[in-house]
C-alpha cells in the first residue's frame, strides 16, 4: 500500500520519465565514442532480492540501495521475492523483466554456481545474466556446541574421520553453501561424505540453534549468521576456511594453520543484470559501486552485519564465478550431490 | 534487583516526546495495516524499514515494534466485524466474534479482545523482563523429535476442532496438505509438482489462500446475499458488562500463558497458538456447543494467546537472536542494520537501549487499549457503508494484500481461485479451517519429521525416548481418545433425543 504510493509520488514528482530504451538486439549494444551515452538513470529502479528479510544478501543490497539512490538521485526499491532456494526471484529478475537496466538482481553463491552445480537442470544459469560487481564477501566458520569435547579442528576431523556416520550437520538447502563446505573439508581430511548426515534446514535462524541445543553436531555458516550464538556463549567456532584470519574473530585460526589445507568455499554478494542489458548501465552500476566500497559509512554497514567489502568488476567477477562453476560442478558430481 | 531499576530507567526514556510519538505511530500504522486483509505485519515492517535509516535506533525498533503488536490488534476487529481475518491469527477470533457481531454484540466483543490483547501484551512483556535469559536456554531443548510430537497433538487438536463430520474435516485436512506439497520439498530441494511452472515451484503463499478463503470467500457470500449495508445493526456500547468479564477472565488467562508458553518456541506462530487456546476452551467449556454460535470466550482465549505469542516472540530474539516469525525476523534485520546483533551480549553492551524497548512495549499495548476502543467506531461506520461500495474495496485491499506478499499477481490469481472455492466449500458445507490448518502445519510435521529420522539414523524410537516428545506424544494420544469418545457421547445424546421425538437435525 504504502509502497504503492510511493510508487506513484515518485513517478508523478519523477521529472522526465523517458521512455525505456529499446534494445532489441539482445547482444549488448556497443554505442559509438562520438556519441554520449544516454542518462541513466532516468527513473525508479527495482532491486530484486530472491531470499525474505533480514538475511546477509538482503541486509548487503538494502545499503547498497540506500546509498546509490543518494548517489543517483533516483529511488532504488529493494523487492524480497523469495522461494526456491533463490531461483524464484532470480528467474524473473533475469527472464520476466525488461532488460532495461531497471531492474537489477542481487546475486550470491547460492544462487548462481552452487544452483547450477547442485542442479542438472537449474532453472538460471550463468550465461543468462550479466555479473556486474561483487560487493563484499564472508567467510565460513564451522560451529559446534559450546561443550563438545573436541579441543580443535584437527581433533574434530580425526573424529570425523574415524566415525563419519556419527557426523550430523545441518545445511541450507541440500546444495547450499554449508553442503559445499562440509563436502569439500569432508574431501580434504579424507573421510567419508556418503556416510554422514545431512539435517536440511531454511537457513541459520533455524539450523545454528539445532547445533546449540545439541541436536546436531556441526554447523557451517557465515560467522555473521553465527555471531550472536556464539556471543551467547552456545555455539563455538572451531576454524574458519580462507587464507587468513577473520577480522571479525582473530583468535579463530583458519583450518589452515591446523594442516587442513585447500578450503576454499566462502559466501559472496553482489549485483546482476539480465542478458541484454545495455552496456552504460552495466559501467555506471560497476563504477558507482567501487565508489561506495570507499565510503565509510557503506564499509561500517557492512562491518555491522559481519560481511567484508570484496568488490570487483564485472570483468573479474565474470572470471571468478565460471571457475567457482566448473569447481562446484566437480564436487558436486564426486560427491553425487548432482540432481 | 536491579532489573527492575534498568526497567525503571527503560521508562524514563520511553515516556520522553519522540518515543511516545513513535510508539503511537507504530500502533496506529500497525492497527491500520492489521486491518486491511493480507496486509500483515510483515509486510508493513518490510515496507518501512528504509525509515531505519533516517530514524535513531531506538526510535526505529519502537516503532516497528509498535506497528508489530498493533497489527495483532488491528487484525481482530475486522474478524469480528466482517469475518475477515486480519491475517492468519485472527481466524479463530472469526469463529465467535462474528456471530457475536451478528446477534448485535460487536462492541462487547471488541472491548473483549482488546482487554484480552492487553493483558497478554502486558503478561508477555513482564515474562521478557524475568524469563528471557532463562527461557531462552529452555527453548533450545526442543529439537526435531519434539517439533515433530508437537506437531502431531497439533493436528489432533484440529481433529476435534471441527464440530462437522470427522470424514469431511480429515479430507479436508489432506487437501490442505496437498496444497502444501507444491513447491520446492523443504529436504531435497527438488520441486514437486510444479508442471514446470516456475510460479508453482515457489509453491502457494499461505497468506493469499487465507486472503481467498476468507475475504474472498466473504465477498461473494455477500454478493448471493445482496447484503445491504449496516449488517450489523447494534454493536453496543464497547465496554463489556459484568457478565461478560467473568466469563472472559479465565479463559484470557489460560489463552495468555498457551500463546506465551509456546510463543517462546520457535517456529510456533501466532496462529498455531490461537488455535490451540481457542480448541483449549471449547474442550474445557461446559457448553461446547455454544462455540462457533456467538462465545465469548471463543473470543477471549485466541486473542489473549495471539497477543502473548508476539511478545514471547521478543525473548528467543533479544536473547539469542533466533526470530520465532516472519515479522520478527524482519525486526532481527532492522536490529542488525543498526548493528545490535542480539545475544545476551546485546543485554550487557546495549542495557539501555533494550530497556527502553522493552518499556515502550508497555507504553505501546496501554496506547492500543486507548486508540483502540474509540477507534471501534471508525470501523462500525466502515460497515455502515453499502456492500456495493465496501465489496470492490474489500476486494482491492484483498488484491493489494496478496500481490504484497511476494510482489506477484501469481498470488494474486490464487487468492480469488481459493475465493470461488471458499464459497463452495461455504455452500456445500466442508470446513475450511483443517485445510487452513494442515495447509500451516503438515509441512512443519514432515519437515521435523525428516530432521527426526536424520538425528536417530533412520530409526523413528528417538521420538518416545526423549521426556518432553515423549509426554507431548501422551497428550496426543490421549486426546484422540477422549474426543472420539466425546464424539461417540454427543451423538449417543442426540440419538436419545431424537427417540424422545425431539427434532434435532
Amino acid at each position: 500500500m504504502m509502497s504503492f504510493l510511493m510508487a506513484v509520488s515518485v513517478s508523478a514528482c519523477g521529472a522526465k520519465d523517458t521512455p525505456a530504451t529499446t534494445q532489441g538486439a539482445p547482444t549488448s549494444a556497443q554505442p559509438a565514442p562520438s556519441e554520449p551515452a544516454p542518462e541513466y538513470p532516468t527513473k525508479q529502479i527495482e532491486y530484486i532480492v530472491p531470499y525474505s528479510a533480514g538475511g546477509g544478501v538482503d541486509l548487503v543490497a538494502r545499503a547498497t540501495a540506500d546509498y546509490l539512490s543518494k548517489e543517483w538521485g533516483q529511488p532504488i526499491v529493494v523487492v524480497n521475492k523469495a522461494g526456491g532456494g533463490g531461483a524464484v526471484g532470480a528467474e524473473y529478475a533475469l527472464k520476466q523483466a525488461k532488460p532495461d537496466g531497471y531492474t537489477a538482481l542481487a546475486v550470491n553463491v547460492s544462487n548462481t554456481t552452487m544452483l547450477t552445480a547442485g542442479m542438472l537442470n537449474s532453472p538460471v544459469k550463468n550465461e543468462d545474466q550479466i555479473y556486474t560487481s561483487r560487493i563484499g564477501k564472508g567467510t565460513l566458520a564451522f560451529a559446534v556446541k559450546a561443550d563438545a569435547p573436541w579441543k580443535d579442528f584437527a581433533e574434530f576431523s580425526q573424529w570425523v574421520k574415524a566415525h563419519p556416520e556419527q557426523l550430523t550437520w545441518t545445511s541450507v538447502g541440500p546444495a547450499g553453501f554449508s553442503a559445499f563446505g562440509v563436502a569439500e573439508w569432508l574431501d580434504a581430511i579424507g573421510a567419508d561424505f556418503s556416510k554422514t548426515r545431512m539435517i536440511v534446514t531454511k537457513g541459520a535462524s533455524d539450523s545454528v540453534p539445532k547445533v546449540a541445543g545439541g541436536h546436531a553436531v556441526l554447523a557451517v555458516h557465515t560467522i555473521g549468521e553465527i555471531m550472536p550464538m556464539l556471543q551467547a556463549g552456545k555455539v563455538k567456532i572451531l576454524a574458519v576456511s580462507g587464507q587468513e584470519r577473520s577480522p571479525f574473530l582473530p583468535d579463530v585460526p583458519t583450518a589452515e594453520e591446523l594442516g587442513i589445507k585447500g578450503l576454499t568455499v566462502f559466501w559472496w554478494t553482489g549485483v546482476s543484470f539480465a542478458k541484454g542489458t545495455p552496456d552504460y548501465v552495466i559501467a555506471k552500476w560497476q563504477e558507482s559501486i567501487a565508489k561506495m566500497e570507499q565510503d565509510p559509512a557503506f564499509v561500517k554497514k557492512l562491518t555491522d552485519i559481519q560481511v567484508e567489502n570484496d568488490y570487483a568488476n564485472s570483468t573479474e567477477f565474470n572470471q571468478d564465478v565460471n571457475r567457482e562453476t566448473a569447481y562446484y560442478t566437480e564436487l558436486a558430481t564426486k560427491k553425487n550431490m548432482r540432481k | 534487583m536491579d532489573t527492575i531499576q534498568l526497567l525503571m530507567d527503560g521508562f524514563s526514556s520511553a515516556l520522553t516526546l519522540e518515543n511516545l510519538l513513535m510508539a503511537a505511530v507504530g500502533a496506529l500504522v500497525g492497527t491500520f495495516v492489521g486491518v486491511l486483509p493480507g496486509l500483515g505485519p510483515t509486510s508493513a515492517i518490510a515496507i518501512l524499514l528504509p525509515l531505519t535509516g533516517v530514524l535513531e535506533p531506538t526510535q526505529g525498533i519502537i516503532m516497528l515494534a509498535g506497528i508489530y503488536y498493533g497489527a495483532m490488534y488491528g487484525g481482530s476487529t475486522t474478524a469480528i466485524l466482517l469475518n475477515i481475518p486480519g491475517e492468519l491469527s485472527s481466524v479463530p477470533t472469526c469463529l465467535d466474534g462474528y456471530p457475536l457481531a451478528k446477534k448485535g454484540k460487536g462492541g462487547p466483543a471488541l472491548g473483549i479482545s482488546a482487554l484480552a490483547s492487553f493483558g497478554a501484551g502486558v503478561l508477555g512483556v513482564i515474562g521478557l523482563v524475568f524469563f528471557a535469559p532463562i527461557l531462552a536456554d529452555q527453548a533450545l531443548k526442543f529439537g526435531p523429535p519434539e517439533y515433530f510430537a508437537l506437531m502431531l497433538l497439533a493436528l489432533t487438536l484440529m481433529v476435534s476442532l471441527s464440530g462437522g463430520s470427522l470424514i469431511k474435516s480429515f479430507l479436508m485436512g489432506a487437501f490442505g496438505y496437498t496444497l502444501a506439497l507444491v513447491g520446492l520439498g523443504p529436504s531435497s530441494g527438488m520441486p514437486r509438482f510444479d508442471y514446470g511452472v516456475s510460479q508453482l515451484m515457489g509453491g502457494f503463499d499461505m497468506i493469499s489462500i487465507i486472503i481467498g478463503l476468507f475475504a474472498v470467500t466473504e465477498v461473494l457470500k455477500g454478493i448471493e446475499e445482496r447484503r445491504a449495508g449496516a449488517v450489523i445493526a447494534k454493536t453496543g456500547s464497547v465496554y463489556p458488562g459484568k457478565e461478560d468479564l467473568k466469563k472472559s477472565a479465565a479463559p484470557m488467562l489460560r489463552g495468555g500463558l498457551v500463546g506465551f508458553f509456546l510463543g517462546l518456541l520457535p517456529g510456533c506462530s501466532a496462529a498455531i497458538t490461537a488455535f490451540l487456546a481457542y480448541d483449549l476452551e471449547k474442550k474445557v467449556s461446559r457448553q461446547p456447543e455454544k462455540f462457533g454460535n456467538g462465545a465469548i470466550e471463543g473470543v477471549a482465549a485466541p486473542e489473549a494467546a495471539n497477543n502473548a505469542t508476539s511478545s514471547a516472540g521478543f525473548i528467543p530474539l533479544f536473547s539469542l537472536g533466533i526470530p520465532s516469525s516472519p515479522p520478527l525476523a524482519i525486526l532481527l534485520a532492522g536490529l542488525m542494520i543498526y548493528g545490535l546483533t542480539p545475544g545476551p551480549v546485546l543485554f550487557e553492551q546495549h542495557a539501555p537501549f533494550v530497556w527502553t524497548v522493552i518499556a515502550s512495549m508497555f507504553v505501546g499495548n496501554a496506547m492500543l487499549l486507548v486508540l483502540n476502543l474509540p477507534m471501534v467506531w471508525v470501523w462500525v461506520k466502515l460497515t455502515r457503508v453499502p456492500y456495493g461500495i465496501m465489496a470492490p474495496i474489500i476486494l482491492m485491499f484483498c488484491t493489494i494484500g496478496a500481490y504484497s506478499v511476494r510482489n506477484s499477481m501469481f498470488d494474486v490469481l490464487v487468492a480469488f481461485l481459493f475465493g470461488g472455492l471458499g464459497y463452495l466449500f461455504h455452500k456445500y458445507k466442508w470446513p475450511v479451517v483443517p485445510l487452513v490448518l494442515c495447509f500451516i502445519l503438515g509441512p512443519m510435521l514432515e519437515e521435523s519429521f525428516i530432521h527426526t529420522m536424520a538425528m536417530g539414523a533412520g530409526d523413528i524410537s528417538i521420538v518416545w525416548s526423549r521426556p518432553i516428545s515423549l509426554v507431548l506424544l501422551i497428550a496426543a494420544a490421549a486426546l484422540l481418545v477422549i474426543s472420539i469418545l466425546l464424539n461417540r457421547r454427543t451423538n449417543q445424546r442426540v440419538k436419545e433425543e431424537r427417540e424422545r421425538g425431539m427434532d434435532v437435525a
